[in-house]
Formats: C-alpha cells, structure tokens, sequence
C-alpha cells in the first residue's frame, strides 16, 4: 500500500514543485527596466544644465545602481581602455527597487564631450572631442543583485545653424 | 609505425603543456591593487606623481621577488575625478583575483565606493574625510583627518600670534571648495578654532574652477582676518593666495594651506606671491623631500632627471610601502592560497607604528583608528623654496569634537 501511495506521488511531485516556481518565478525575478531621457539628443553645453537621465525599476530594495555606456566597434573615450564600459551615472534604488538618477557635469564633460581640463580645473573645450553621433547601448546593473536593463540613447549631429 | 609515433608525441606534448601550465600557474603568485584614479582630469597634476611613486615602489618590490614571492599588480584606472566612472570600474574589478586593496582619490568616490567595499569585505584608502575616523570601518586614511591636520595649523597660528607679541587671539578667514572637501575641515576645525579661543569667521566657499578670488578674500580681509586658510588641491590655494598677493593683503595677513597646499607645481610658477606662505603637511614636502635618499632614488633610477620633480612622488612611495607591509602580515595570517582581502583589512589594523622612510609620520593604523599617521609638519616658502619650520607634530583630534550623523 505504502509503494503504492510512493508510486502515484512521484510523477506528481515534479510538476507541483515546476508549477509553484513558474508561479513565483516573475515574482522573484521581475524583469529590471531601463527608460533613458530624452532617448535621442544632440552634444550642446545645455546638456550641463540639464543632462541625460535615467529611471529604471526591478531592481533590489536599496541596492547602489551603476549606469554605464557600451561603446561601440571604433569609438574610444579619453581615459578609458579597450573594452571597458563607461560609467556615467551612480543611483541607489528605493525600497520598491526603482531609481532615478541623472549624469553629473563631471560625467557629461568627460565622457560626452571628452573635455580636457586646465590646471585652474576648467573644462578645456578646446581640446574636446565629442561621442560621434550614433546609438550607445546603456546598461543599469544592480551591484547586489547583478540585474541588469538596457536601453539605447541616440546621439544625433546637432542641427544645422539658419543661415 | 608512423601513426604510433603521431599519437606518443601528441600525448607527450599534451602531458608537457599540462605540466608546463601547471608549474607556470603555480609560480605566478600574484595579489592585486586597485588605483581608482585621475590621470587626465583636474587634479592629475598631483594625482599622477603620486601613482608613480607608488608604481615605481611596487616595481622595485617585484623585482626583488615581490613579497615572500608573491608579486603585486598594479591596476590604475583614469577615473578623471567621476564617481560614476569610479563605481563602474569598481564594479569591473572586483571579482580581480585577490584584489586587496583600492585607493579611491576623492572624497565623493570614497564615500560612494565604501558601500561596495564594505560588502566585498575589502578595504579602502581615500584622503581625508573625518567620517570614517568617526564611524569605523574597512575605509582608511592617507594621513591624518582634514580636520585634524586643520586644527594644528590653528595651533600654530596661536603660537605665531603670541611670538609676535599680540595680545588676545587672532581672527582667521577659511575659503575653499564648496564641495565635501571644502567643507571636511570645519567638521571638528571648526569647534576646535573655539576650544582654543580663536574667531573663525564666517567661512567662504567658492566652486573649484574659479578664477578669481578677489571678492571672497576682500570679505575676509574687511572682516578683520589675520590670518586667512586656503583650501583646495593646488594649484587652485597657489591661485587663491597669488589674487591675495595682487591685493596687497600678504603685507598684513598671514597665509596658510592644507595638505594640498602649494607643491613644486604652485611654487615654480607663483614663488613671489607665495613666499612666507604657510603650509601643514603630513608628508615631506619641498626642500625636505629633495633631502631624502630613500624618495629620489628611487625617483632617478625610474625617472630620470629630477627637474619635473614632485614631492607628491614620495607619499605615492608611502601608499606602496603600507601595502607591502599590510601584505607580509596577510601572508603570514593566512597564507597565499588562503588569501582573501578580508587578511588585508585586518592586517591593515596591525600597522600600528609602521616607519616610512621620513615620508610621513608612524603609521597610526589600528583596531580603533583609520588615520594614516598623526604627525604633520609645518613648512613655510621661503626664497622661492618650501621649507620645514617645526619639526613632526601630533595633529589634534578635531574629529571627536564633531558630532556626525
């Protein structure tokens, strides 16, 4: 009798135990998101006053989020090596694990417009030289969980000036 | 026949690469330090001799077999003085294998970066901020607090007042950033100015990069200062007493500097505006640190010529020389294959007392203290050269006179 019940529960036990963690599993493991804004824009010094920024949620309660830029094939940034990401922007996620964040001049300055800087620590724009216009992938990674959400902002050339 | 030989050899080139990886895997002990750092940004001017000192040491310690045979790797990222660089290479470096140090070169990139250090169970060194003397953990001090090194060029002013014959205490002006660092300083200083009876006016901030200072030093000179403190890392306080100098206020006020205070950069190009300018250090500057041995040496043998100088050069060499000793104790505590970063920041805590050539005051490191030493020394421009006027001197604790949140 006993072998019997151990028989018939078997094949059952497997699909509760799949049913309970497909059930639970979006739960768990909400899908992170990223919105960048604007999505498209163009390089001008407006962009100090009022920058790239960036909402996400789905990540974990409180955790610190680092928003970086994937450089694509051929672009290099000043400072940063071959195959590394660019980080430019930091946010700590709410209690509901969303976040905003916005890029500080610092990052604007440096990695936007490649800026050189003099001794008096001014931003130098004569040696700068902007992200050619294009699509950057941009990636929010939470650093407790490891989620990550990707979004793409567009850099379009700046518009022609009205003769 | 041939087809036999084909596959002994093949199998006995297999065996060989195993063997051959094998013993290379185990020779190449290997720990790691992370250089979270400025190197074409605003202040790479100090930032970059600074690292060379410290490269140039590790260098010398490889080549004599590194430490008990394990070797140190350098990793020094251009952060350009960015806490969301900073935290991104942070985030790209972290799993390095035996990662067990990080120097993050601000402030804003200390305070950001702790968070992740104190949950890697790693350790940190960053510049100044008081708070991590005032709230223990695994984030340690180059030298002595902002606060702290503050409070004893307070002392010193009393002591130049009364040596001058004034009666009561003098009036001090304080102008700097207006950023965390700026401010670093009054966290203690402040209630430390009033412990000892000196007037602190109202302090003046500016943001870096500011050209001209005339409007916050004409405040300060019309509100009575004797003596006015200029902060920032130079050359922005060579550029603040340089705009003094040009309104004749060095005639009548004595002024002082931080830490980051004039260096051979300030000082080649403003000698006559600096000169009898007063600076508190907690590693050998100028004339001093042209005098060791131990720094240009060392600095000749990887450099060259001393012309392009930096007495910055000889406390990255201090950076290198407590991370050597912090590795002999983990070593020793847990051995190599045991290694994690954790030994580095309990063997951190062991310093306590760590000699370092003359560069800086006895490591002051310990279960209950973050502080790199405790020592400054004063130093004084004179004839267009920086020279040391007092001898090593314990800072006060102006950090336990603040109260932080």
């Amino acid at each position: 009798m006993r072998a019997l019940k151990t028989a018939a529960f078997t094949p059952i036990l497997p699909g509760l135990v799949m049913g309970v963690l497909l059930w639970i599993g979006p739960a768990v493991a909400a899908d992170a998101t990223l919105e960048v804004i604007p999505a498209e824009t163009f390089l001008s010094p407006a962009l100090i006053k009022k920058p790239v920024s960036f909402k996400g949620n789905g990540f974990a309660p409180r955790e610190m989020i680092t928003i970086e830029m994937i450089l694509p094939e051929g672009v290099t940034v000043k400072g940063v090596n071959k195959g590394e990401d660019v980080g430019i922007a930091v946010a700590t996620a709410d209690d509901a694990g969303s976040f905003s964040a916005a890029m500080q001049p610092t990052a604007t300055l440096n990695w936007f417009f490649q800026v050189g800087w003099t001794p008096l620590l001014k931003p130098d724009f004569k040696e700068a030289k902007p992200l050619p216009p294009g699509d950057y992938r941009i990636r929010a990674t939470g650093l407790d969980s490891d989620r990550t959400a990707f979004s793409t902002l567009k850099i379009v050339p700046p518009p022609k000036k009205k003769e | 026949m041939g087809k036999r030989w084909g596959l002994f050899y093949t199998v006995a080139l297999g065996i060989s690469l195993c063997v051959a990886g094998t013993a290379g895997h185990a020779s190449a002990k290997e720990v790691a330090y992370l250089s979270l750092a400025d190197y074409t940004g605003p202040i790479a001017g100090l930032n970059v001799p600074a690292d060379m000192g410290l490269e140039d040491f590790l260098k010398q310690t490889n080549a004599k077999g590194g430490v008990d045979g394990v070797t140190i790797k350098f990793i020094g990222i251009d952060t350009r003085y960015d806490v969301a660089r900073a935290v991104s290479a942070y985030k790209r470096y972290r799993r390095t294998p035996r990662l067990l140090m990080v120097n993050s070169i601000s402030t804003g990139i200390g305070k950001a970066v702790s968070r992740l250090i104190e949950r890697d169970k790693r350790a940190q060194i960053v510049p100044g901020d008081g708070e991590f003397q005032a709230h223990i953990g695994r984030t340690f001090l180059w030298g002595p607090a902002y606060q702290d090194a503050f409070a004893a060029t307070l002392d010193w002013i009393l002591d130049d007042w009364k040596k001058k014959g004034n009666a009561g205490a003098p009036v001090v002006g304080y102008v700097s950033w207006d950023n965390p660092y700026g401010r670093e300083h009054l966290r203690g200083g402040a209630e430390y100015a009033e412990k000892i009876g000196i007037k602190l006016l109202p302090p003046e901030f500016f943001p870096p990069g500011t050209l001209k200072h005339d409007v916050y030093l004409t405040r300060l000179a019309n509100a009575g200062a004797n003596y006015i403190h200029a902060g920032g890392v130079d050359p922005t306080p060579t550029n603040v007493i340089r705009d003094g100098y040009a309104l004749g206020l060095t005639k009548s006020i004595q002024f002082t500097a931080d830490y980051w205070g004039p260096t051979a950069l300030g000082v080649g190009v403003h000698a006559e505006a600096l000169e009898g300018t007063v600076i508190t250090s907690f590693y050998q500057r100028g004339e001093d640190a042209r005098n060791n041995a131990f720094i240009t040496d060392q600095w000749k043998k990887y450099r060259g010529s001393m012309d392009s100088f930096n007495e910055v050069y000889g406390m990255g060499m201090s950076w290198g020389m407590t991370f050597v000793a912090g590795l002999k104790k983990a070593l020793k505590a847990a051995g190599y294959d045991k290694l994690e970063a954790d030994d580095m920041y309990k063997a951190y805590q062991q310093l306590t007392g760590l000699e370092k050539n003359g560069i800086q005051g006895p490591c002051a490191y310990s279960p209950t203290c973050r502080l790199g030493s405790k020592a400054v020394k004063i130093y004084q421009v004179k004839a267009g050269k920086i020279v040391p006027i007092t001898d090593w001197r314990e800072a006060p604790n102006a950090v336990s006179l603040h109260s932080f949140k």
